[in-house]
């Protein structure tokens, strides 16, 4: 056979035979638990390609270091202004909950972060956090922004996790009308070419009709995503199940592409000392409405 | 394997971490990875090709959440194929490497494919007879420009 040197047949079969083992083992990753897959990627994401990561996190801040001063003016004065006008309000909610007997809203803390997109391939709904278990991160913490919900984190590693954005097939969140009289879950559907992605919120009562541009919030069901978190608004009806219920296409708050920047949000266990001090205001700016 | 061709496969691998991850342009970057498998692996045998094949995908399925191994799967397979077709192509013809970059890229969108988890994947029609035909017509021609540019003195593209 051309091309290989000395042994002839017996060579070219040796070669063949560990092409065919070489293509086996590479099945072989297809098909292992989750963990072994995740330990391997992990220790290649940190070795080789810690540098291009790193150089990507870098050009990042130069580019958000570049943004418009005026930009940035504007949105800090619109946060100002949204904590200002709910100065009282967190008094007042905890003066009606003392006399309806609630007890103390679960209380959540936003940690900030940077989000890097990979652009290999098979990672278009995937994005990496800054953030991992050495600041508390765990999997399926919620990622919002200041518009809404973006995501969910899916692998944590000590420095870093990797996170899902909506437009992910497995994506999945517990929403409500912003009434809190409607529910049902969200997940994404995929357009064709992936020009057309959106979220359906399905399970709704047939008799409830939601008007287009009705606000969607998560209802915080199941406990993966805090309550109140804005989601999109209704777009219109999606499919009816007579008699049963109703489904409906939503316009997401957040669009993926466009975020650079976002909080992961950090459950503070009820009994903790943390539970019980205010959120910074730089926080409460990343809250959803309240 | 020849020194230009080593350091065509390691150009390729840094350009496309550089710019797909560094610089995040996704699709809009050309898939060297895909190109250094096909034409380093004409310079190798088949088991080195099915080995470079693996390291590749091993990177590009660094990120992956929900279908880590699919591409390891497709370019070691097309990493020992492209070394093997050298015993049967002499592969000096513009047409031929067009062609073969091209079915490269279209195979190794099927292979991952067909490994992927179905929950996940795209459908079939859109992504198979539709985008990446067009995403296989960029890749030849990119590589074709490339592997004439660097590999013409080599005699074997």
């Amino acid at each position: 056979m051309a091309g290989l040197s000395g042994s002839g047949n017996e060579g070219s079969r040796s070669q063949l035979l560990g092409a065919v083992g070489v293509v086996l083992l590479s099945l072989v990753t297809v098909y292992l638990p989750s963990a072994p897959q995740q330990a391997i990627a992990h220790v290649v994401r940190q070795s080789v390609l810690r540098p291009f990561t790193e150089l990507h996190a870098f050009l990042a801040g130069m580019r958000a270091r570049a943004r418009d001063f005026e930009i940035l003016r504007a949105q800090m004065d619109s946060a100002m202004g949204f904590v200002a006008a709910h100065a009282t309000l967190a008094e007042e909610n905890r003066q009606l909950r003392e006399i309806l007997l609630l007890g103390q809203r679960p209380s959540v803390r936003y940690l900030p972060t940077a989000i890097m997109r990979a652009g290999t391939s098979g990672t278009g709904s995937v994005f990496r956090v800054a953030a991992g278990t050495g600041q508390g991160v765990g999997p399926f913490n919620a990622v919002v922004t200041d518009l809404g919900l973006l995501g969910q984190v899916q692998q944590v590693q000590r420095d870093y996790a990797l996170a899902i954005d909506w437009s992910h097939p497995e994506f999945r969140v517990s929403a409500m009308t912003s009434d809190g009289q409607n529910h049902g879950i969200i997940e994404p559907v995929r357009g064709r070419f992936r020009e057309q992605d959106r979220l359906v919120l399905s399970g709704v009562d047939f008799l409830a009709e939601l008007e287009p541009g009705t606000e969607v919030l998560t209802s915080g069901r199941g406990g993966a995503f805090p309550r109140g978190v804005r989601i999109g608004w209704v777009a219109g009806v999606a499919e009816t199940l007579a008699g049963w219920s109703r489904s409906y296409y939503i316009t997401p708050s957040v669009y993926p592409g466009a975020v650079t920047y976002a909080a992961i949000t950090l459950p503070v266990a009820a009994d903790s000392v943390d539970s019980a001090t205010p959120e910074a205001p730089a926080d409460a700016a990343a809250q959803g409405p309240p | 394997m020849t020194p230009r061709a080593a350091a065509l496969v390691l150009g390729l691998v840094v350009a496309h971490l550089l710019l797909r991850v560094a610089l995040g342009l996704g699709n809009g970057a050309p898939d060297f990875f895909l190109l250094a498998v096909l034409l380093g692996s004409r310079h190798m045998t088949p088991r080195s090709g099915a080995v470079l094949g693996f390291a590749v995908g091993l990177l590009e399925d660094a990120f992956s959440v929900s279908s880590f191994g699919a591409t390891i799967f497709a370019l070691t397979a097309l990493g020992a194929a492209g070394a093997q077709s050298r015993y049967f192509f002499v592969g000096k013809s513009m047409s031929f490497l067009v062609s073969y970059l091209a079915l490269g890229k279209w195979l190794r969108d099927l292979l991952s494919w067909l490994v992927s988890d179905p929950a996940t994947r795209r459908a079939f029609g859109d992504y198979l007879l539709f985008e990446s035909p067009l995403l296989a017509l960029y890749t030849s021609v990119v590589g074709t420009v490339i592997a004439l540019l660097v590999l013409k003195r080599s005699g074997r593209a």
